[in-house]
């Protein structure tokens, strides 16, 4: 099932293109966006949370088309956005801060406490939960925020290098709430770990250049890879492959 | 709504806002008790006075708060939510103001419990002229809202704030032109004025419908703008060409005369009637020992009743007490001296040469400040020998001196003034 659809997306900065023409379906499940930097996956990812609007394109998300007032409204009571630059509220309790997000998504008033505190205990940070935000680690400020972006149990979920900041311990626990996120959600997750992707992700979306050289299944990646092919890991080489294969292809 | 606008008030502007008004409210009623102290029209006029700073101190805040997304950099995050734009941005407004203007209630409400022990008027539209000054702070922040949403420095806050002090200092030179109501600082008139009910409402409508278009435009919220902009502009337009700020009518409630009723009689006006004892103790001396002479007072009056004209009448037995910052924060007389010095009016000759300007003669001001001193019963000087000479004489050849004196400066007798100057 489609929940998120893209079509003949074009987004521009003044005269620098960064998508021309981009196709993606996104279905229920954990999605791994791959790319050089530059590739174009924050801005991709801003669009998809609704406030880059795109210079031409159609983009569904969750059935509802974002180009009307209404139906974008309607996507956005849905959506869970961890932005790669996440700034917060440092007076603000962990609590607080998350509950002020539950209020902004519009969820009802009555399931806002219980919410707050599962999507808190989700991340780890119960124990800190009336902390103020500016007493909390790297770390725990990324946790805070992926608490944001859950809160409010959205079907789609953009995070956008939610592991930045994460020691080994919390990604393999990240990982498998990711897992728990995608059984019944669309999840995507920009990323330049590849580890992350084949650990928690059930597919994999490449992008470079404003285009997407790959979607398919994190295997398919590792075995677009061989032993020539520099990395140091099967998906790294796959990684690698498809982008110098994307580049030498004629456009 | 109450979730998100009790954790502003806890975490955002608010606090800082509220601790900022409590605190600039306690200096300012400090400074000058004798503004407000035993009136209930005082306060809520220098309250509207005062606003000249408390406006400032709203914009910054508000500036600061809506600033706060663009500092924090989560604008974005915020922008991807589902509750509508100006949502978010009404209620960080309304924290600030809430927690401002409580703060500065806080202030004041300590100033009312000091009033409440001794105030004697309690009518006159005082509550409606607070009630406007605290739709003017809510104004206020949403200034304050929409120059944060607008520029995008930290410096917006404390410059906005200082602008709003310089440009609200200069309209209030303005004062007495029907425009100079837009404006929510009073020009400091009189506690006993009234403001026409009329004025009191289109002013709170003005503020309530500037209140709603600077949010609106914060929120770019258009149909909103130009509904509450048309609003502002309809109600703006009779307040513009109607009477100006002067000549405003005095409360005849408040200024009712409150009589004693033994010894020379002393009369305050109702609103400045909690002085009266005080007063007393310090005038009737000064009446019973001009009691019976040719000319004097028999009578001291709150200047607050004094017909209108050009000058005061001297020979009507009144002598006029101005009680206009005459109360210390507890209710009591501010300065005996100045009261005294009222009486000053009666020792004063306004002689006119045939060029009509006051006579400045410094023989005959000498005089002049003979017959005070003696009437006032001032402790002479070492080298005041007219004074000590004057003193000297028998009791009764003092009071036809002081006859004397009364009927040449009522006459503009020069030569007789320093006449009397001279033979003392």
């Amino acid at each position: 099932m489609t929940t998120v659809s893209v079509d003949g997306l074009r987004v521009s900065y003044g005269k620098r293109i960064v998508f021309d023409d981009l196709d993606l379906e996104l279905g229920v499940g954990v999605h791994g966006l791959l790319g050089p930097n530059g590739a174009g996956k924050t801005t991709l990812m801003r669009v998809l949370a609704t406030v880059l609007r795109p210079d031409r394109g159609d983009v569904r998300l969750l059935g509802h088309h974002i180009g009307n007032p209404s139906a974008l409204r309607q996507a956005r009571r849905q959506l869970g956005y961890l932005p790669q630059a996440f700034g917060f509220y440092p007076r603000f309790t962990v609590r607080e801060f998350v509950e002020y997000f539950a209020w902004l998504k519009e969820m009802p008033p009555a399931r806002i406490p219980l919410a707050v505190d599962r999507a808190i205990e989700r991340v780890g940070l119960l124990e800190r939960a009336d902390d103020r935000m500016k007493h909390l680690s790297g770390g725990m400020l990324r946790r805070a925020g992926i608490a944001q972006a859950i809160v409010n149990d959205p079907r789609l979920l953009l995070l956008d290098e939610p592991t930045a900041g994460l020691d080994p311990e919390q990604r393999v626990q990240f990982r498998a709430l990711l897992r728990e996120l995608g059984l019944d959600a669309v999840v995507l997750v920009s990323t330049h770990l590849v580890e992350d992707v084949v650990a928690a992700c059930t597919r994999v979306n490449l992008v470079d250049g404003g285009r997407l050289v790959f979607t398919g299944l994190p295997d398919e990646l590792i075995a677009a890879g061989g032993d020539d092919d520099s990395g140091d890991s099967p998906i790294e080489r796959g990684y690698t492959a498809v982008l110098q294969g994307a580049r030498t292809a004629p456009r | 709504m109450r979730r998100a606008l009790r954790v502003e008030l806890r975490r955002g502007t608010a606090p800082f806002a509220a601790a900022a008004m409590l605190g600039a409210g306690v200096w300012m009623l400090a400074v000058h008790p004798d503004d407000w102290a035993g009136r209930w029209a005082g306060l809520a006029n220098y309250l509207r006075t005062s606003l000249l700073i408390l406006c400032a101190l709203m914009i910054a805040a508000g500036a600061w708060q809506s600033g706060r997304e663009r500092r924090r950099d989560i604008d974005e995050l915020i922008a991807s939510t589902s509750r509508p734009g100006w949502q978010p941005l009404a209620v960080a407004w309304l924290a600030v103001t809430v927690a401002g203007v409580a703060g500065l209630l806080v202030a004041f409400a300590g100033a009312a419990v000091l009033i409440a022990r001794v105030a004697t008027y309690a009518g006159g539209g005082w509550w409606w002229t607070l009630t406007v000054g605290v739709l003017a702070l809510a104004a206020a922040a949403a200034v304050g809202v929409l120059v944060g949403r607008l520029v995008p420095l930290r410096v917006a806050a404390p410059i906005a704030g200082l602008t709003t002090y310089l440009g609200l200092g200069i309209i209030t030179y303005w004062d007495g032109t029907p425009a100079a109501w837009l404006s929510p600082v009073y020009g400091g008139w009189a506690v006993y004025s009234l403001v026409p009910n009329r004025v009191t409402a289109l002013q709170a409508a003005f503020l309530a419908a500037l209140t709603v278009l600077l949010l609106a435009a914060a929120a770019r919220q258009r149909r909103a703008v130009l509904l509450a902009g048309g609003l502002a502009v309809a109600v703006a337009v009779p307040i513009t060409t109607g009477p100006g700020t002067h000549r405003l009518p005095a409360d005849p409630a408040a200024v009712e005369l409150v009589c004693t009723s033994s010894g020379p009689q002393v009369c305050l006006s109702r609103i400045n009637a909690f002085l009266i004892d005080d007063v007393t103790a310090v005038v009737q001396p000064i009446l019973a020992r001009l009691d019976g002479i040719p000319g004097a007072p028999r009578r001291a009056v709150d200047q607050v009743a004094q017909p209108a004209g050009p000058s005061i009448e001297r020979d009507d037995g009144a002598v006029w007490l101005n009680l206009d910052y005459q109360s210390t924060a507890l209710g009591g007389l501010a300065s005996r001296k100045s009261l005294r010095a009222d009486f000053r009016q009666v020792t004063r000759a306004r002689c006119e040469d045939p060029s009509g300007t006051r006579s400045i003669d410094q023989r005959v001001h000498r005089t002049d400040t003979l017959a005070t001193d003696w009437m006032l019963d001032e402790a002479a000087a070492p080298d005041d020998e007219p004074l000590t000479r004057l003193r000297a004489l028998p009791e009764p050849a003092q009071r036809t001196w002081f006859a004397a004196y009364l009927d040449a400066a009522h006459r503009c007798d020069i030569p007789a003034l320093i006449r009397l100057g001279e033979q003392s």
